[in-house]
């Protein structure tokens, strides 16, 4: 125990060495988490749509208003000899609504009136998204300007047979930034914690003095344990400063039985800094170590963790991996605890899990040293 | 002049057998374009699916089944269980067997055949607030499916049949306004297009920083600095020759992601392939600029890597690369157009999405250049005063 703590002390004085790694490595994570939660959003707002009313009728103002009314589009003006394509090629807009002429005298007179909206589907997915809300202001429109049709009183049918009542549990004003305020704790907190690891390894290579590890009385376990340790403590503080942001901007909350968060957040860290080192020890080159790191925390976490995209959506053939990155249970953990309040029972399988991957990288590193180390 | 170019060759000279010895800067330079963009392209399908829905039946009639059964057959939702009670259900929605459940009241049945209208609950986790908002779309379409098929067409007055553009909408009464979508540059709603584009844009910006910042302060660590200022070379010449290596290799790397872009993705060339080149060109120019930049003030290869993981996610968030610009509040849009990479993003989906005519694409190219001058020169100023 003595030696492990000697061994951090002295990581701990390299480490304050260095002023501006010190920086970086508090201030990074939460600059990092507020650009990743708030530029994460999916919600679409504020979509510039370019108007072509070639109606002019209040009616067709009417449609319009229904659109302008909507917190998704913006209504945009655009010059008078643009054609819809021209303007939306030009990124002016990203859709272009076309009201016919006659769009009044037909809706009155009961032929529908066709209203072609184009939409720029660069972006597939917002692009569906923008033809459903159509859809949807549209029928609104129907509904408000009273064309429904009267249902006849004799068939007693109602409209509709079966009506929703809708109950949004754990985040029922569907805010966005709590989702993405959790994934961003659990991403930054194995992104920094792996590259100090990494960093910290592969320099004893660069500059030699693994040697001397080898060498000392040191055994592999004592040595790696020392080492992450610092690091470690350097997560927690970086942890507490996500936490504090996460609940001013993120909306996060204080769950009433925080054991289970806390115990993962070591856990988590552990896991991320013997990540950072197997990297480092593989490599045993600084530049080599980071882009193995890069590869294998950041953006496999980034895209497979469950941050951005839900992992029942990600395609079966690769969809295994994410049960072997410590960021899927986290984050799993970070959301039960937070927006969810729940405790041990919800979270056990992923805690189990979590264990298991950081007790495996421990056992990666041991043996990585052990191969090297001098028998004593 | 001559004896330029042949210090410049000279040097150049060291810096590609010096290249040519480091395997891994060469795997670290490929390996993005070809693993990183098929990975991104495949995973980032943000579509929901498969949700899983719990039903709660307390009416256990055939008119709750069959309500049951239509839902099951819609192919976004698979039923998980149907419970017998609530609490069960709460318990599945909690530890995250389920996505949502339904709670069917025990009156269902009589009041639909009395002809009033039934209400069913819908409890839905909304941790992730957009899949809840599109999984209650769903519902309401499968709702309005189910209503179609059990309440009765009213018989009076004229109906025509509507079809609406999008086929999951139900159809609206006779007479009402039709929007037809037309999805244009993107019919097919190709969702990895938009991902490949802004990954491919990400790749060519932050390899260069990463491979500049490495190769200038590698120089800087081992000390080998002093023995280049004592050369005849001029800083210019020694910036030249360290990053043209550089930047070669990231044309390679342009092309190769554009290969990989079209083999694997189709993704679609309509515009001009020399615009593209010339804005793959400018971004690995700003990019190394920064790198190098980023390489003047770190004393190691430790400060380096960790200043351009400082520097590059915030260009990549802002960038529009991944999520569209639009979405983001305005403080940020206003903050994007100092990040060289947008006009890169932009560029690049304008030339192979869309035509984008030159009128809306030269403001791009323009800042661009700016950039990629700018930063080019601070760093080789920079480079100077090391």
């Amino acid at each position: 125990m003595k030696k492990i703590l000697s061994q951090a002390w002295k990581e701990f004085m390299l480490f304050r060495r260095d002023k501006l790694l010190n920086m970086l490595a508090v201030l990074m994570p939460i600059v990092l988490m507020l650009l990743a939660g708030i530029t994460g959003s999916l919600r679409l707002r504020n979509v510039s749509l370019l108007v072509y009313d070639y109606d002019n009728t209040p009616l067709s103002r009417t449609y319009l208003e229904t659109y302008g009314a909507a917190l998704t589009f913006r209504l945009k003006p655009h010059p008078p000899e643009e054609s819809p394509e021209r303007a939306l090629a030009s990124w002016r807009g990203r859709a272009a609504l076309i009201i016919p002429q006659n769009f009044e005298r037909d809706f009155l007179r009961g032929t529908q009136p066709v209203v072609q909206l184009m939409i720029d589907a660069t972006d597939s997915n917002s692009a569906t998204a923008l033809g459903n809300y159509a859809a949807s202001l549209n029928s609104a429109f129907t509904e408000k300007n009273g064309l429904t049709q009267p249902v006849p009183k004799i068939s007693q049918a109602p409209q509709q047979g079966v009506v929703l009542q809708q109950r949004l549990w754990y985040n029922p004003g569907l805010s966005d930034r709590v989702y993405f305020g959790t994934g961003g704790l659990g991403l930054m907190l194995i992104i920094f914690p792996a590259l100090l690891g990494a960093l910290t390894t592969a320099k004893e290579y660069e500059s030699g003095t693994i040697i001397q590890a080898y060498a000392s009385s040191l055994t592999a376990v004592q040595w790696i344990l020392g080492k992450a340790l610092l690091y470690v403590v350097v997560g927690l503080v970086e942890f507490v400063l996500c936490f504090i942001l996460g609940l001013l901007v993120f909306e996060f909350r204080f769950p009433s039985d925080p054991s289970v968060l806390l115990v993962a957040t070591v856990l988590y860290l552990f896991a991320g800094v013997f990540f950072g080192m197997i990297m480092g020890n593989a490599t045993g080159n600084q530049s080599a170590a980071i882009q193995g790191v890069q590869m294998g925390s950041f953006l496999l976490s980034l895209l497979l963790s469950g941050y951005l995209i839900a992992i029942r959506n990600i395609p079966i053939q690769i969809r295994w991996i994410s049960y072997f990155l410590p960021a899927t249970h986290y984050i799993q953990i970070v959301r039960n605890s937070i927006l969810r309040n729940a405790s041990w029972g919800t979270s056990f399988f992923p805690f189990v899990m979590l264990a298991v991957l950081t007790f495996a990288f421990f056992l990666v590193n041991a043996m990585q040293m052990r191969k090297m180390q001098f028998k004593g | 002049m001559r004896a330029r170019i042949r210090r410049y060759y000279a040097l150049l000279l060291k810096e590609v057998q010096q290249l040519k010895r480091n395997r891994g800067l060469v795997i670290q330079l490929m390996l993005p374009p070809t693993i990183v963009l098929v990975i991104f392209g495949y995973a980032l399908n943000p579509k929901v699916r498969d949700l899983r829905l719990g039903v709660v039946d307390e009416s256990f009639t055939v008119e709750s089944r069959n309500f049951i059964d239509s839902l099951s057959r819609n192919v976004d939702f698979t039923v998980k269980q149907v419970y017998v009670s609530r609490h069960d259900a709460e318990d599945a929605l909690k530890s995250l067997k389920l996505d949502l459940f339904l709670t069917i009241p025990a009156d269902f049945s009589r009041t639909l055949n009395r002809g009033q209208t039934s209400a069913v609950q819908v409890v839905i986790d909304a941790v992730d607030a957009n899949t809840a908002q599109i999984a209650q779309g769903y519902l309401e379409m499968a709702l309005a499916d189910y209503n179609s098929e059990i309440v009765p067409t009213p018989s009076v007055g004229v109906r025509h049949e509507i079809a609406l553009a999008s086929a999951s909408h139900p159809a609206g009464p006779p007479g009402a306004p039709e929007v037809q979508s037309a999805y244009i540059y993107n019919p097919g709603l190709v969702t990895s297009w938009y991902y490949v584009t802004g990954v491919m844009s990400i790749i060519m910006f932050i390899n260069a920083s990463l491979v500049a910042s490495a190769l200038a302060v590698k120089e800087k660590e081992t000390g080998t600095i002093e023995q280049l200022l004592m050369t005849p070379a001029q800083t210019g010449e020694m910036l030249m020759a360290k990053t043209s290596p550089v930047f070669v290799l990231m044309m390679v790397v342009l092309f190769l992601s554009l290969i990989v872009g079209i083999l694997v993705f189709g993704l679609p060339t309509r515009g001009s392939l020399w615009l593209f080149t010339a804005a793959g060109a400018l971004s690995a120019l700003a990019g190394t600029g920064i790198g190098v930049m980023i390489a003047t003030v770190s004393k190691s290869q430790q400060q380096a890597q960790l200043l351009t993981f400082f520097v590059n996610p915030p260009l990549t968030l802002l960038s529009g690369a991944t999520s569209p610009i639009d979405n983001m509040p305005d403080l940020f849009q206003k903050l994007s157009y100092f990040d060289p990479l947008r006009y890169m993003v932009t560029i690049v989906r304008g030339v192979t999405l869309k035509t984008a005519p030159w009128s809306a694409l030269w403001p791009n190219l323009l800042a661009l250049t700016l950039f990629s001058i700018v930063l080019f020169g601070i760093s080789a100023w920079r480079f100077r005063k090391t």
